[in-house]
């Protein structure tokens, strides 16, 4: 899907792997700053005033919490949960959520099965 | 292997789309590939010039006022082994503003060349025409240099491609209107190409979907040609980290050329430098990008069928 800035994590602002040292991280910031610097070439009549301070802002951002090994570390483990979290769904999971296992009805055995088949009475207790 | 059609476009005049393109037909002849060059640069053609050949007949003039019938007759030997070229023409006033039907035949008649590479050098501006040869092709490589206007005019090409793909895709879509919202948004409210996604995405899904599959079939490489120093070096890379976030393209940073004074010294000796300097810095960066891509799977796909054109008469 397409990604806001706001949207890009920290790696993808700085344009660093997830496994980047700290050098190479100081040195992506170090770029990145430049890159969206006033006087930049690189960034000359696409990016607005506004979104280049903006932009500006979430590197800088990016870079406390990335220099920091504690930080760095808590950030990565949010990371990885919220892409669990968001992971899609399969559209016929079988549920085995506790209340789905309560609200379910008897599992039908072969015997009820056979004795419907041949027009006996449904056992009692069976769901209509 | 099918045929490969490269374009090398670029806002700008001057920064050296006609060098490269001539540079990079001369290195893949050398590795034994059967290369066409194509002087698509309908408004002032050169690229004979660079490879030490006089104008003449036949040439794609010939071809568009229907004094031959098939493209391939105007491809006519250079002195390189392995490299054919299809000169430009004089006869500017008519060529230069192709009509529709031209243009779609001459696309055409393009796809049924018979060669390994063809390479269209394209010329400046952002119209209509260049822009579709341009996005026809794959590799599409823009050509920028260090300086402000370049960068500006690059992007700007950049931005009309883009806007010429979401035209394509709406109209294989079949959803008119939201082109017309797209230009409203963006001539009236003065909206950053980047806000317009942005609402776009936030207003409708399925919009958002379409706007996606069409920036992600659209794969333009850069080349930075004429750098002067480190910093300039960098340029490369951090406009296509500018693209990646605000225009929302994969932008293939290929390199950078370093600037050569003697390059105008071949010029003016009618002497190809990428043949009479082979060993020079900026000869071989144009032998890596070459190869880069000349053997790259990304780029032998065919285009997409939202924006093939159709077929013309």
């Amino acid at each position: 899907m397409i990604k806001k800035i706001e949207d890009w994590n920290y790696y993808e602002l700085l344009n660093v792997e997830r496994t980047a040292s700290r050098e190479e991280i100081s040195e992506a910031y170090q770029a990145a700053l430049a890159t969206y610097h006033p006087g930049s070439l690189a960034a000359y009549s696409l990016v607005t005033e506004e979104e280049r301070r903006l932009i500006t802002e979430r590197i800088q951002e990016a870079y406390q919490t990335l220099r920091d090994p504690e930080k760095k570390k808590a950030y990565d483990m949010a990371l990885l949960k919220r892409s669990f979290y968001y992971a899609p769904k399969a559209p016929f999971r079988k549920s085995v959520g506790k209340v789905e296992i309560e609200e379910a009805g008897q599992k039908r055995r072969f015997r009820d099965k056979v004795r419907r088949l041949l027009g006996r009475r449904k056992p009692a207790g069976d769901a209509p | 292997m099918g045929t490969r059609i490269w374009a090398v476009g670029g806002g700008k005049g001057g920064t050296g789309k006609s060098f490269v393109s001539s540079s990079l037909g001369l290195h893949l002849a050398s590795l034994e590939r059967d290369v066409l060059l194509i002087d698509a640069d309908l408004g002032g053609p050169n690229l004979h010039t660079l490879l030490g050949m006089r104008n003449g007949h036949p040439d794609l003039g010939d071809f568009l006022t229907n004094k031959i019938s098939v493209l391939e007759e105007a491809a006519v030997k250079t002195p390189f082994e392995g490299l054919r070229i299809i000169r430009g023409t004089e006869n500017i006033l008519f060529v230069a503003n192709l009509n529709h039907y031209r243009k779609l035949r001459l696309l055409r008649q393009i796809r049924q060349l018979r060669a390994q590479d063809i390479i269209l050098d394209l010329g400046t501006g952002s119209s209509f025409n260049t822009l579709d040869f341009f996005l026809s092709a794959n590799p599409g490589i823009v050509v920028a240099t260090p300086e402000p206007t370049a960068i500006e005019n690059s992007y700007l090409f950049l931005k009309s491609c883009i806007m010429r793909v979401l035209k394509l895709y709406m109209d294989h879509y079949k959803i008119p209107d939201l082109h017309q919202k797209m230009l409203d948004q963006i001539e009236k409210n003065s909206q950053s190409l980047y806000g317009f996604f942005k609402s776009l995405v936030e207003a409708d899904r399925a919009y958002g979907t379409i706007l996606y599959r069409a920036l992600r079939n659209f794969q333009p490489c850069l080349i930075m040609n004429k750098v002067r120093d480190e910093r300039d070096l960098h340029l490369g890379r951090a406009m296509a980290d500018v693209a990646r976030k605000y225009l929302l393209i994969d932008l293939h940073y290929l390199g950078a050329i370093p600037y050569d004074a003697r390059v105008h010294d071949s010029l003016r000796s009618l002497q190809p430098f990428f043949v009479s300097h082979k060993d020079t810095a900026a000869a071989r960066s144009i032998r890596e990008a070459a190869e880069e891509l000349a053997y790259s799977v990304e780029f032998s796909h065919r285009t997409p069928s939202e924006i093939r054109f159709p077929e013309g008469r």
